[in-house]
Protein backbone atom coordinates (compact mmCIF):
# COMPACT_ATOMS: atom_id res chain seq x y z
CA UNK A 1 0.00 0.00 0.00
CA UNK A 2 1.25 3.33 -0.89
CA UNK A 3 1.42 6.30 1.85
CA UNK A 4 1.02 9.52 1.43
CA UNK A 5 1.90 12.04 3.72
CA UNK A 6 -0.95 14.71 3.09
CA UNK A 7 -1.53 16.39 6.06
CA UNK A 8 -4.76 15.57 7.69
CA UNK A 9 -7.35 18.78 6.74
CA UNK A 10 -11.30 19.81 6.86
CA UNK A 11 -11.53 21.35 3.07
CA UNK A 12 -14.71 23.05 0.71
CA UNK A 13 -13.85 19.97 -1.84
CA UNK A 14 -13.44 17.44 0.86
CA UNK A 15 -16.93 18.54 2.12
CA UNK A 16 -18.52 18.28 -1.26
CA UNK A 17 -17.12 14.96 -2.42
CA UNK A 18 -18.15 13.32 1.36
CA UNK A 19 -22.17 14.47 0.88
CA UNK A 20 -21.68 13.47 -3.03
CA UNK A 21 -20.60 10.22 -1.94
CA UNK A 22 -22.83 9.01 0.80
CA UNK A 23 -26.05 10.79 -0.62
CA UNK A 24 -27.64 7.53 -2.50
CA UNK A 25 -27.04 5.96 1.06
CA UNK A 26 -28.52 8.84 3.09
CA UNK A 27 -31.50 9.09 0.51
CA UNK A 28 -33.02 4.85 2.15
CA UNK A 29 -32.04 6.42 5.50
CA UNK A 30 -35.29 8.33 5.00
CA UNK A 31 -37.78 5.75 4.93
CA UNK A 32 -36.09 4.40 8.02
CA UNK A 33 -36.91 7.83 9.51
CA UNK A 34 -39.86 7.27 8.79
CA UNK A 35 -40.65 4.14 10.52
CA UNK A 36 -39.23 5.34 13.23
CA UNK A 37 -41.19 8.68 13.70
CA UNK A 38 -43.99 6.20 13.12
CA UNK A 39 -43.31 3.75 15.71
CA UNK A 40 -42.21 6.28 18.40
CA UNK A 41 -45.61 7.98 17.93
CA UNK A 42 -47.75 4.50 18.26
CA UNK A 43 -45.52 4.21 21.57
CA UNK A 44 -46.96 7.84 22.75
CA UNK A 45 -44.15 10.07 21.69
CA UNK A 46 -45.46 13.31 20.25
CA UNK A 47 -44.10 14.55 17.17
CA UNK A 48 -42.06 17.21 17.96
CA UNK A 49 -40.63 14.83 20.82
CA UNK A 50 -39.76 11.88 18.37
CA UNK A 51 -38.01 14.36 15.86
CA UNK A 52 -35.83 16.13 18.94
CA UNK A 53 -34.77 12.49 19.50
CA UNK A 54 -33.80 11.46 16.27
CA UNK A 55 -31.98 15.07 16.03
CA UNK A 56 -30.05 14.66 19.12
CA UNK A 57 -29.39 10.57 19.39
CA UNK A 58 -29.38 9.98 16.08
CA UNK A 59 -28.77 6.47 16.65
CA UNK A 60 -31.39 4.11 15.00
CA UNK A 61 -31.11 1.24 16.49
CA UNK A 62 -30.83 2.67 19.90
CA UNK A 63 -33.78 4.67 19.42
CA UNK A 64 -35.74 1.49 18.65
CA UNK A 65 -34.72 -0.34 21.58
CA UNK A 66 -35.58 3.09 23.53
CA UNK A 67 -39.18 2.90 22.24
CA UNK A 68 -39.22 -0.79 24.53
CA UNK A 69 -38.57 1.42 27.55
CA UNK A 70 -41.60 3.94 26.72
CA UNK A 71 -44.31 3.02 29.51
CA UNK A 72 -45.58 4.75 32.10
CA UNK A 73 -43.29 5.03 34.65
CA UNK A 74 -40.41 5.13 32.37
CA UNK A 75 -37.34 3.68 33.76
CA UNK A 76 -34.64 6.06 33.30
CA UNK A 77 -31.51 4.16 34.02
CA UNK A 78 -32.50 0.97 32.31
CA UNK A 79 -33.19 2.82 29.07
CA UNK A 80 -30.15 4.60 29.06
CA UNK A 81 -27.81 1.53 29.69
CA UNK A 82 -29.60 -0.34 26.75
CA UNK A 83 -28.66 2.96 24.68
CA UNK A 84 -25.44 2.67 25.64
CA UNK A 85 -25.00 -1.08 25.14
CA UNK A 86 -26.52 -0.82 21.44
CA UNK A 87 -23.75 2.28 20.71
CA UNK A 88 -20.96 1.35 22.60
CA UNK A 89 -19.48 0.08 19.18
CA UNK A 90 -19.33 3.74 18.42
CA UNK A 91 -16.36 3.63 20.73
CA UNK A 92 -14.17 1.45 18.59
CA UNK A 93 -15.21 3.57 15.73
CA UNK A 94 -13.76 6.78 17.34
CA UNK A 95 -10.39 5.26 18.19
CA UNK A 96 -10.14 3.57 14.85
CA UNK A 97 -10.36 7.56 13.52
CA UNK A 98 -7.88 9.14 15.92
CA UNK A 99 -4.70 8.81 13.87
CA UNK A 100 -6.56 10.55 10.98
CA UNK A 101 -8.13 13.10 13.97
CA UNK A 102 -4.87 13.97 15.89
CA UNK A 103 -3.23 16.40 13.97
CA UNK A 104 -6.65 18.80 14.40
CA UNK A 105 -7.56 21.12 17.10
CA UNK A 106 -9.33 18.97 20.37
CA UNK A 107 -12.78 21.31 19.53
CA UNK A 108 -12.48 19.78 15.98
CA UNK A 109 -12.01 16.60 17.13
CA UNK A 110 -14.59 16.41 18.76
CA UNK A 111 -16.88 18.18 16.61
CA UNK A 112 -16.23 16.20 13.97
CA UNK A 113 -17.00 12.64 16.36
CA UNK A 114 -20.10 14.20 16.74
CA UNK A 115 -20.70 13.19 13.52
CA UNK A 116 -20.33 9.35 13.21
CA UNK A 117 -22.51 7.01 12.06
CA UNK A 118 -22.07 3.78 10.71
CA UNK A 119 -22.50 4.17 7.51
CA UNK A 120 -20.00 7.79 6.89
CA UNK A 121 -17.87 6.42 9.27
CA UNK A 122 -17.24 3.11 6.96
CA UNK A 123 -16.48 4.77 4.00
CA UNK A 124 -14.39 7.20 5.92
CA UNK A 125 -12.23 4.85 6.69
CA UNK A 126 -12.00 3.01 3.21
CA UNK A 127 -10.85 6.36 1.70
CA UNK A 128 -8.51 6.80 4.58
CA UNK A 129 -7.46 2.79 4.13
CA UNK A 130 -6.83 4.35 0.42
CA UNK A 131 -4.56 7.25 1.46
CA UNK A 132 -7.34 9.86 2.07
CA UNK A 133 -6.87 12.92 4.59
CA UNK A 134 -9.07 15.08 4.50
CA UNK A 135 -11.64 14.92 7.21
CA UNK A 136 -14.41 17.13 5.23
CA UNK A 137 -15.53 13.51 4.29
CA UNK A 138 -16.65 12.49 7.27
CA UNK A 139 -18.31 15.31 8.34
CA UNK A 140 -20.48 16.28 5.47
CA UNK A 141 -21.39 12.41 4.59
CA UNK A 142 -22.48 12.51 8.37
CA UNK A 143 -24.46 16.01 8.33
CA UNK A 144 -26.40 14.15 5.41
CA UNK A 145 -27.13 10.80 7.52
CA UNK A 146 -28.26 13.10 9.83
CA UNK A 147 -30.80 15.15 7.79
CA UNK A 148 -32.12 12.29 6.14
CA UNK A 149 -32.95 10.82 9.58
CA UNK A 150 -33.99 13.58 11.04
CA UNK A 151 -36.17 14.79 7.78
CA UNK A 152 -37.28 10.81 7.64
CA UNK A 153 -38.62 10.67 11.48
CA UNK A 154 -40.41 14.37 11.24
CA UNK A 155 -42.47 13.42 8.18
CA UNK A 156 -42.58 9.97 9.58
CA UNK A 157 -43.93 11.10 13.34
CA UNK A 158 -46.38 13.74 11.42
CA UNK A 159 -47.74 11.01 8.62
CA UNK A 160 -48.21 8.26 11.14
CA UNK A 161 -48.07 4.24 10.33
CA UNK A 162 -49.39 3.91 6.71
CA UNK A 163 -45.92 3.35 4.86
CA UNK A 164 -43.62 1.87 7.63
CA UNK A 165 -42.46 -0.93 5.94
CA UNK A 166 -38.88 -0.46 5.17
CA UNK A 167 -38.61 -4.53 4.91
CA UNK A 168 -41.25 -5.06 1.92
CA UNK A 169 -38.47 -3.36 -0.69
CA UNK A 170 -35.79 -5.07 0.59
CA UNK A 171 -34.43 -2.14 2.60
CA UNK A 172 -33.60 -3.91 5.55
CA UNK A 173 -30.74 -5.54 3.92
CA UNK A 174 -29.59 -2.20 2.63
CA UNK A 175 -26.79 -0.99 5.70
CA UNK A 176 -25.78 -5.05 5.69
CA UNK A 177 -25.03 -4.68 2.02
CA UNK A 178 -23.33 -1.52 1.69
CA UNK A 179 -20.89 -2.99 4.94
CA UNK A 180 -20.09 -5.66 2.92
CA UNK A 181 -19.39 -3.59 -0.11
CA UNK A 182 -17.11 -1.43 2.02
CA UNK A 183 -15.47 -4.79 3.15
CA UNK A 184 -14.74 -5.92 -0.03
CA UNK A 185 -13.35 -2.65 -0.48
CA UNK A 186 -11.16 -3.06 2.09
CA UNK A 187 -10.47 -6.31 1.93
CA UNK A 188 -7.93 -5.86 -1.19
CA UNK A 189 -5.24 -5.36 1.65
CA UNK A 190 -3.28 -8.18 2.62
CA UNK A 191 -2.99 -8.29 5.96
CA UNK A 192 -6.61 -8.79 7.26
CA UNK A 193 -7.25 -12.74 7.16
CA UNK A 194 -5.74 -12.73 10.53
CA UNK A 195 -7.78 -9.73 12.41
CA UNK A 196 -11.03 -10.40 10.41
CA UNK A 197 -11.21 -14.21 10.92
CA UNK A 198 -10.84 -13.11 14.83
CA UNK A 199 -13.29 -10.50 14.60
CA UNK A 200 -15.77 -13.15 13.07
CA UNK A 201 -15.20 -16.07 15.24
CA UNK A 202 -15.14 -13.45 18.20
CA UNK A 203 -18.18 -11.42 17.24
CA UNK A 204 -20.42 -15.03 16.53
CA UNK A 205 -19.17 -16.30 20.30
CA UNK A 206 -20.66 -13.04 21.91
CA UNK A 207 -23.82 -13.40 19.94
CA UNK A 208 -24.26 -16.51 21.97
CA UNK A 209 -22.89 -15.70 24.98
CA UNK A 210 -22.97 -12.26 25.79
CA UNK A 211 -26.13 -10.32 26.37
CA UNK A 212 -27.51 -8.73 23.22
CA UNK A 213 -25.47 -6.19 20.97
CA UNK A 214 -22.05 -6.62 22.54
CA UNK A 215 -20.86 -8.64 19.71
CA UNK A 216 -19.46 -5.64 17.65
CA UNK A 217 -17.81 -4.54 20.18
CA UNK A 218 -16.17 -7.79 21.54
CA UNK A 219 -15.70 -8.43 17.46
CA UNK A 220 -13.99 -5.28 16.76
CA UNK A 221 -11.20 -5.39 19.99
CA UNK A 222 -10.74 -9.37 18.91
CA UNK A 223 -9.91 -8.29 15.37
CA UNK A 224 -7.35 -5.13 16.81
CA UNK A 225 -5.63 -7.23 19.45
CA UNK A 226 -4.71 -10.02 16.33
CA UNK A 227 -3.86 -6.60 14.14
CA UNK A 228 -1.63 -5.66 16.92
CA UNK A 229 0.33 -8.89 17.28
CA UNK A 230 0.09 -11.02 14.25
CA UNK A 231 3.68 -9.31 12.96
CA UNK A 232 5.20 -11.04 15.93
CA UNK A 233 5.31 -14.48 14.76
CA UNK B 1 -49.02 8.84 28.44
CA UNK B 2 -45.15 9.71 29.72
CA UNK B 3 -45.30 13.41 31.10
CA UNK B 4 -43.41 15.78 28.64
CA UNK B 5 -40.98 16.81 31.66
CA UNK B 6 -40.09 12.89 31.72
CA UNK B 7 -39.80 12.17 28.35
CA UNK B 8 -37.36 15.48 27.67
CA UNK B 9 -35.08 14.19 30.70
CA UNK B 10 -35.37 10.93 28.71
CA UNK B 11 -34.27 12.12 25.58
CA UNK B 12 -31.58 14.35 26.82
CA UNK B 13 -29.90 11.72 29.01
CA UNK B 14 -29.96 9.21 25.53
CA UNK B 15 -28.70 12.08 24.22
CA UNK B 16 -25.70 12.24 26.64
CA UNK B 17 -25.07 8.86 26.36
CA UNK B 18 -24.86 8.59 22.66
CA UNK B 19 -22.59 11.52 22.40
CA UNK B 20 -20.15 10.17 24.89
CA UNK B 21 -19.95 6.89 23.08
CA UNK B 22 -19.36 9.21 19.83
CA UNK B 23 -15.96 10.80 21.63
CA UNK B 24 -15.57 8.49 24.05
CA UNK B 25 -13.09 5.95 21.99
CA UNK B 26 -11.29 9.26 20.15
CA UNK B 27 -10.75 10.85 23.84
CA UNK B 28 -9.59 7.89 25.31
CA UNK B 29 -6.88 7.07 22.61
CA UNK B 30 -5.11 10.62 23.59
CA UNK B 31 -3.74 8.99 26.50
CA UNK B 32 -2.34 6.03 24.60
CA UNK B 33 1.02 6.34 23.10
CA UNK B 34 0.54 5.84 19.29
CA UNK B 35 3.04 2.74 19.18
CA UNK B 36 3.62 0.89 15.91
CA UNK B 37 1.54 -2.16 17.63
CA UNK B 38 -1.00 0.14 18.80
CA UNK B 39 -1.44 2.00 15.00
CA UNK B 40 -1.56 -1.86 13.71
CA UNK B 41 -3.82 -2.65 15.84
CA UNK B 42 -6.38 0.67 15.23
CA UNK B 43 -5.66 -0.43 11.29
CA UNK B 44 -7.10 -3.51 11.49
CA UNK B 45 -9.97 -2.48 14.19
CA UNK B 46 -12.12 -0.75 11.33
CA UNK B 47 -12.52 -4.11 8.92
CA UNK B 48 -13.16 -5.74 12.46
CA UNK B 49 -15.96 -4.16 13.46
CA UNK B 50 -17.41 -4.27 9.93
CA UNK B 51 -17.03 -7.44 10.26
CA UNK B 52 -18.57 -8.12 14.25
CA UNK B 53 -21.34 -6.18 12.32
CA UNK B 54 -22.17 -8.15 8.97
CA UNK B 55 -20.98 -12.34 10.06
CA UNK B 56 -23.49 -11.93 12.69
CA UNK B 57 -26.39 -9.96 10.96
CA UNK B 58 -26.00 -12.46 7.48
CA UNK B 59 -25.73 -15.52 9.15
CA UNK B 60 -29.35 -14.43 11.85
CA UNK B 61 -30.87 -12.71 8.44
CA UNK B 62 -33.51 -14.69 6.55
CA UNK B 63 -32.67 -15.81 3.20
CA UNK B 64 -33.21 -12.74 1.58
CA UNK B 65 -30.69 -10.66 3.86
CA UNK B 66 -28.11 -13.68 2.99
CA UNK B 67 -28.67 -13.80 -0.70
CA UNK B 68 -28.34 -10.03 -0.44
CA UNK B 69 -25.41 -10.06 1.16
CA UNK B 70 -23.81 -12.91 -1.26
CA UNK B 71 -25.08 -11.06 -4.24
CA UNK B 72 -23.49 -7.31 -3.21
CA UNK B 73 -20.46 -8.70 -2.18
CA UNK B 74 -19.93 -10.71 -5.73
CA UNK B 75 -20.84 -7.78 -7.41
CA UNK B 76 -18.60 -5.63 -5.74
CA UNK B 77 -15.69 -7.70 -6.28
CA UNK B 78 -16.42 -7.94 -9.50
CA UNK B 79 -17.00 -4.26 -10.65
CA UNK B 80 -15.45 -2.61 -7.18
CA UNK B 81 -18.76 0.14 -7.30
CA UNK B 82 -19.88 0.46 -4.15
CA UNK B 83 -23.52 1.93 -4.49
CA UNK B 84 -24.53 -0.07 -7.51
CA UNK B 85 -23.13 -3.25 -5.39
CA UNK B 86 -25.41 -2.09 -2.26
CA UNK B 87 -28.61 -1.66 -4.56
CA UNK B 88 -28.67 -5.13 -6.10
CA UNK B 89 -28.70 -6.91 -2.97
CA UNK B 90 -31.60 -4.60 -1.85
CA UNK B 91 -33.12 -5.56 -5.19
CA UNK B 92 -32.46 -9.05 -4.29
CA UNK B 93 -33.94 -8.84 -0.98
CA UNK B 94 -37.09 -7.23 -2.19
CA UNK B 95 -37.08 -9.33 -5.68
CA UNK B 96 -37.00 -12.82 -2.81
CA UNK B 97 -39.69 -10.96 -0.32
CA UNK B 98 -42.15 -11.08 -2.73
CA UNK B 99 -41.52 -14.07 -4.57
CA UNK B 100 -41.14 -16.44 -1.13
Amino acid sequence: MIERTEPTRISPAGLVDGAVRIAPVAVFVVPFGLAFGAAATQVGLGAGQATLMSAVVWAGASQFAALDFWTHPLTLLPLLLAVFAVNARHLLLGAALYPWMRPLPAWQRYASASLISDANWAMAMAAYEKGERDLGLLVSSGLMMWLAWVGGTALGAGLGAALATPERFGLDALMLTFFACVLVDMGRREDIARPWSAAALAALTAVWLLPPNWHILAGGIAGGLVGAFAHDR
Amino acid sequence: MIADSVALAAIAGMSAVTYVSRIGGLWLMAFVPLTDRVARALKALSGSVLIALVVPATLQGDAAMRFAVVASVCAMAATGRTIPSMLLGVAVAAGHRHLA
